[in-house]
């Protein structure tokens, strides 16, 4: 059975540091558009982190929930798109074939999750910032569609390491750069068709919630709730 | 072979060829033979150390082979070399065990950033002007040594060298360096680096005044570690979390409970606190030990610091106060944090007696769940330098604050004859910025070692770049962060892409130079050899069980990134020298009075910016800040209230004023700030600092009152009030349109 790469964010771990936005910039080899760009809603995080106010002073309370792809097994982006260049991979994932798009933007327009984003220029490092590329990570051109992949060029690596030395993928091998950089380990990446892995243990628990789960959606990142405090006054 | 397999090559070795593309008029450059052999496509992991902020995280480097255009003797072209691609952190290394925070992984884009200083520059028009032209190392190095030679001296002067704060061989270096040329080192920093290693992963029960621990207070990286393991690493078990500050910060967001308590308040809810234990006979009074007999009235049971008798001057409610005391004394092993803003106010010093009272009280100093250090005191005038006016007549070497740089120039009125630069930017980051940039503009001669232009290395007569973090040796003896002891150690990641050299490298050759004692003082022809003859005496001390000898030790140290011991021992709390007179409280001071200026101020770090020394990385200015998602600008935090009241809407643009200046600011109105509190991160505002960061936004730095905390020479940066009107309408760039209302199934449980 092939693998199907899922996710789960612990929300009661994470901090909204945004480590997973910057180890996301520097792995995939995401653009920086600058001020201009970005105040026209251009910027291109394949992650971010959404950050939630509940009440008013002095009862605040906040929450964060890291926002990425959420890899749908019924995925409104790719029926949608005229070129098959969202499509839905053997492994789960909702692929995105750069040389196939022609920048019609269903996609984007289909997607509930926002985290669809289009190349309006082509991208630009200020020499010698072209340095820092992954040569991993393909570059994307002006009229593009692009999103997070589950950092799919280490999920490659690491089945053919396996593979070349004949052995199954072992759990917690292979990790997006998202999910490497957490340093609370609210991120955990892994196999849903195997029950044992941490991944489907964790998303099988009781804090387990599907972000717009009620649209349908079926998405691969299982999302645990903010726990509270169930201590005591009183020893 | 089969296609398959011969996709399998491509996928794991090709894709480097994609990167170049057809027809660039790059490959008429001439090639250079390369340095390193490197197979193509194949990464290699180099052990480095992160240098971004004092926390010194491990981190590994991937290095894989490439092409860069560099300048060889004066002569342009490309390079196959090994390049840093990507930084990911060091699971062997105690401090962050293979995790990273955002900003370090912003080390890439200091080595690849477009506005490096490429070799060394010597002024040509005036002071400040940014005026340079490329020079030789040779020209530059004599330039340095004939300003050397003779300061101090009767008609010379004295000179100084002002730093980052410095750790391990490089500081070692340098004040050895200072001490044999009777010059002064001085340290300069405007977030405090803090000296507690907490164990939070163990504690049911944390307290925080003030303290960003989880975004950049002491070691953020370590601590979210363990905060992780605090939440959800025990079965059953959630510890809780309670902070107390006037504004949520991106630490205080992820709270169970926020307290919003008023500016300066930490230490009289600390030891009400402590009352509440006490009079509940929760603790006795004795558990507190010595820490108890620094604060008056502390036998009688603190009978001024009741709740119900500190509840209107604190803002928070005596019932508040008395519940979270029973709930910390019941849920042991409880911990008190206290940082950032708690620590800059002027009465900061008893608030710090007062919480180290509180945690002794608690039972939980130097055992695991605890704390392992007293909390930062910021206290830097009591190292080892004393202030003089003849430095000549020291007992050794050490450095100082900045703050007694000041003191020395502005008392003497005598400014040095020559002064050294390196990583510290004093013109961005004191409290009245200007009158500093005058000062350092009097010295003689100033040099500089920074990569970048920066406010105060815009001064330099001379600059002697250095190498990034990443094409250095780097070195880091770590007091905080974890309870084995750590010297981390690295050797370069690759190969200087540019003509600059490191600066400990120049202070040896310019010792040698000079000759006389600070050559004998400094025998080391380069850095290396001085960090290796230094793992040599680690070897003798602690090195013989794993090590064959002093050469296998050196050599495993740079494959590990460091040498850590392997038992773990939290140490208690350095015992304070006995104080003259127990703590007594002191009314927090402002500057300013509330009729003219109705608004506590309070900067904060910038999560992605640090202390504004990171605001001229791409990455870092285009991350959406967690809490604002504000992404190349700057803002205001204003209460939702008080905006309204002042007819403010999110994003105009508003005066933010104290006595001592004026800026302007996109406002952010905010439930998550008390009404009476104006917040803005530090960070923005540069006028010279790449171009990704100068002209933009404003630095609230600049409008600070030059206020100390008492007892210390350091600024209570949280000291100043102001006043805010509209000026009119502006915008703020932020990422994210849908985060008005929690998606429902999110909602708290």
């Amino acid at each position: 059975m092939p693998h199907q790469w899922g996710m789960v964010i612990d929300l009661d771990r994470c901090t909204g540091c945004e480590a997973c936005v910057v180890a996301c910039h520097a792995e995939n080899n995401i653009s920086t558009v600058g001020e201009d760009q970005a105040s026209r809603g251009r910027a291109k995080h394949w992650i971010r982190v959404e950050r939630y106010f509940e009440g008013e002073f002095p009862d605040v309370k906040t929450k964060f929930m890291p926002v990425l792809c959420q890899q749908c097994d019924a995925a409104p982006c790719e029926p949608v798109c005229p070129t098959f260049a969202s499509y839905h991979t053997i492994e789960g994932l909702n692929g995105q074939v750069y040389n196939r798009c022609i920048g019609t933007r269903y996609c984007a327009n289909a997607c509930p999750y926002n985290v669809r984003f289009f190349n309006w220029y082509n991208p630009e490092w200020e020499k010698p910032l072209n340095l820092q590329l992954n040569p991993d990570v393909s570059l994307r051109e002006v009229g593009v569609m692009e999103k997070c992949t589950f950092c799919v060029q280490r999920i490659k690596a690491g089945e053919i390491q396996a593979e070349a030395e004949k052995r199954a993928v072992k759990d917690g091998e292979i990790q997006p750069a998202c999910v490497q950089s957490c340093p609370t380990t609210a991120m955990v990446f892994g196999d849903l068709s195997d029950p044992d892995s941490e991944v489907s243990r964790l998303a099988r628990g009781n804090r387990g919630i599907k972000l717009l789960g009620e649209l349908g959606t079926l998405p691969k990142v299982t999302y645990l709730q903010k726990d509270s405090w169930h201590g005591s006054e009183n020893a | 072979m089969q296609r398959r397999d011969f996709i399998k090559i491509t996928a794991a070795g090709g894709a480097a060829a994609a990167l170049e593309g057809c027809g660039n008029p790059d490959h008429h450059l001439i090639r250079f033979i390369p340095e390193e052999d490197l197979l193509p496509g194949i990464a290699t992991w180099k052990p480095s150390i992160c240098t971004l902020c004092p926390a010194g995280c491990g981190t590994l480097v991937r290095v894989m082979q490439g092409e860069a255009e560099v300048i060889r003797n004066g002569q342009l072209g490309i390079l196959k070399m090994g390049l840093a691609k990507k930084i990911e952190g060091n699971p062997a290394h105690p401090i962050n065990q293979g995790k990273l925070c955002p900003r370090g992984h912003g080390e890439l884009q200091v080595t690849y950033h477009p506005d490096r200083i490429r070799s060394p520059l010597q002024r040509t028009g005036e002071r400040g002007s940014g005026q340079f032209k490329e020079i030789t190392w040779d020209e530059a190095i004599k330039q340095l040594v004939s300003q050397l030679s003779g300061v101090p001296g009767p008609s010379r002067g004295w000179w100084a060298m002002i730093t980052s704060p410095l750790r391990g061989q490089r500081k070692t270096i340098v004040d050895d360096f200072a001490y044999a040329l009777h010059g002064g080192h001085f340290e300069f920093e405007f977030f405090d680096s803090a000296l507690p290693a907490v164990d939070l992963g163990q504690a049911n029960y944390l307290l925080s005044f003030g303290a960003d621990f989880l975004g950049t207070w002491n070691s953020p990286v370590a601590q979210s570690i363990s905060y992780g393991r605090m939440r959800k690493g025990r079965p059953g078990q959630r510890g809780k979390f309670v902070h107390f500050e006037s504004r949520i910060s991106q630490t205080a967001a992820s709270a169970d409970e926020w307290i919003p308590s008023r500016p300066g308040m930490d230490g009289v809810l600390a030891l009400s606190l402590a009352h509440v234990i006490l009079r509940d006979k929760l603790r006795s009074a004795g558990s507190a030990g010595g820490a108890a007999a620094s604060i008056d009235g502390w036998t009688q049971g603190l009978p001024d610091f009741a709740p119900e008798k500190i509840e209107k001057q604190s803002g928070v409610p005596a019932a508040t106060i008395t519940r979270i005391a029973h709930e910390s004394a019941a849920n042991a092993p409880a911990v008190v944090l206290m940082g950032d803003s708690a620590a800059a106010h002027t009465n900061a010093v008893f608030s710090a007696r007062a919480v180290n009272a509180l945690n002794a009280l608690l039972g939980s100093v130097g055992k695991p769940g605890g704390s392992a250090f007293s909390p930062a005191l910021p206290m830097r005038g009591s190292q080892s330098m004393q202030p003089t006016s003849n430095l000549s007549h020291r007992e050794g070497p050490g450095s100082a604050s900045f703050a007694m740089f000041r003191d020395m120039v502005t008392s003497t009125s005598k400014a040095p004859q020559v002064l050294l630069l390196h990583n510290a930017n004093p013109v961005f980051g004191s409290a009245q910025g200007s009158q500093v940039r005058d000062l350092i503009a009097k010295s003689g001669f100033i040099a500089s070692f920074s990569r970048f232009i920066d406010e105060t290395s815009a001064l330099a007569d001379l600059v002697l770049p250095d190498h990034s973090p990443l094409e250095s040796w780097l070195d880091d003896a770590l007091e905080s962060g974890s309870a084995q002891t750590v010297v981390s150690l690295a050797p370069p990641a690759m190969a200087p892409l540019h003509n600059t050299r490191s600066m400990p490298d120049v202070l040896l050759d310019v010792a040698q130079q000079l000759g006389g004692d600070v050559a004998k003082a400094l025998p080391w022809k380069t850095y290396d050899e001085a960090l290796k003859a230094s793992f040599s005496e680690l070897y003798k001390e602690k090195g013989t069980k794993n090590a064959k000898d002093a050469d296998d030790f050196w050599s495993k140290a740079q494959e590990q990134g460091g040498w850590w011991s392997a038992d773990e021992k939290p140490s208690a709390p350095a015992s304070s020298k006995a104080t003259a007179s127990p703590a007594k409280y002191t009314e927090p001071q402002f500057d300013g009075s509330a009729d003219d200026f109705p608004f506590y101020f309070l900067p904060f770090a910038s999560q992605m910016f640090y202390d504004g020394s990171l605001a001229h990385l791409p990455w870092m200015q285009e991350a959406p800040d967690p809490l604002s998602s504000v992404m190349w600008g700057t803002w205001v935090e204003i209460n939702n209230r008080t905006a309204e009241k002042l007819g403010v809407k999110m994003g105009d643009i508003v005066a933010v004023a104290s006595a001592h200046g004026t800026l302007e600011a996109p406002a952010l109105v905010t439930p998550a700030i008390a009404p009476d509190v104006i917040a803005m991160p530090v960070g923005q505002g540069h006028t010279s600092y790449t171009r990704y960061a100068s002209n933009r936004g404003a630095n609230p730095i600049s409008i600070l009152a030059p206020m100390t905390v008492a007892g210390t020479d350091a600024l209570a940066w949280a000291a100043t009030r102001v006043k805010i009107s509209r000026v009119g309408e502006g915008k703020l760039v932020m990422f994210g349109a849908s985060m008005e209302e929690t998606p429902k199934d999110l909602k708290h449980r």
